[in-house]
């Protein structure tokens, strides 16, 4: 078998893309997630998505959202910690 | 230090949408970043590292300031795009073809436990040349069992860039 970690699949691409977004990735393991994304148009997709919603939601301020949306968020929270 | 810049059809950057000022007959504007590795910076190829980075559209970039040269890119806290590579338009359906069919041979030629391998080449091709870049290097390190042919098969593709884009020994 070849070496492992030489090669980012598409599951690290989703554990790794806040790091990578962040700017937080060491430079070698950032150039192997870039490699990934330049031929995985999949994967570069998710990672502008992830991009735009980052930007998108950091712009937000708790009065944006209106009270009966953040009710059924936090409600969905609550039940989120009940389940098993 | 002369060297190249895969693109998006667009002429934005791969992987930041940065808009390139291009050369419309002579060198585009200077573009200036601070240099840090992957974060920050002119990112570029050296002849021996198009295949990592295989894209749609290829330049021509005179990079200046601080350069420095790292595995796989080389940046620099300057740089400017100088022409449009136009021969890599003609050549990137080839080159794809000859990743494909580089591909077949190496499994053709391996123990038939690999013969999986071969069934990805094809439905492979309309994702163009950084895939089937990457799945022929992929394959002859799976077959070979170790980085080494993966790295080998990656500075064959280059060799055969380099030679029919007229980019001179430089790998």
């Amino acid at each position: 078998m070849a070496e492992r970690g030489l090669h980012v699949t598409c599951s690290e691409v989703v554990e790794l893309v806040t790091e990578y977004l962040e700017r937080a990735l060491p430079a070698e393991e950032a150039t192997r997630f870039e490699e990934h994304l330049n031929f995985c148009d999949g994967c570069i997709v998710y990672v502008e998505q992830i991009r735009a919603t980052v930007g998108t939601v950091g712009r937000l301020h708790e009065d944006d959202v209106p009270p009966h949306a953040k009710e059924q968020l936090m409600a969905a929270f609550r039940d989120w910690r009940r389940s098993p | 230090m002369i060297a190249y810049k895969f693109l998006r059809a667009d002429g934005g950057s791969v992987f930041t949408g940065f808009a390139w000022p291009l050369p419309p007959a002579g060198p585009g504007a200077w573009v200036e970043a601070p240099l840090d590795p992957c974060r920050s910076g002119i990112h570029a190829c050296r002849p021996g590292d198009l295949p990592y980075w295989a894209g749609r559209v290829l330049y021509e970039i005179e990079l200046d300031g601080e350069v420095r040269e790292e595995p796989r890119k080389v940046l620099a806290t300057r740089g400017r795009l100088v022409r449009r590579v136009s021969a890599w338009d003609e050549l990137r359906d080839a080159y794809t073809r000859m990743c494909a069919d580089r591909a077949h041979e190496l499994v053709a030629a391996a123990d038939p436990a690999f013969a999986h391998w071969d069934s990805v080449v094809e439905p492979s091709l309309p994702e163009g040349p950084a895939l089937l870049g990457f799945v022929a290097a992929r394959i002859a390190e799976e077959i070979e069992g170790r980085a080494a042919a993966y790295e080998a098969e990656r500075a064959r593709q280059a060799e055969w860039l380099t030679e029919r884009l007229g980019l001179g020994a430089q790998l």
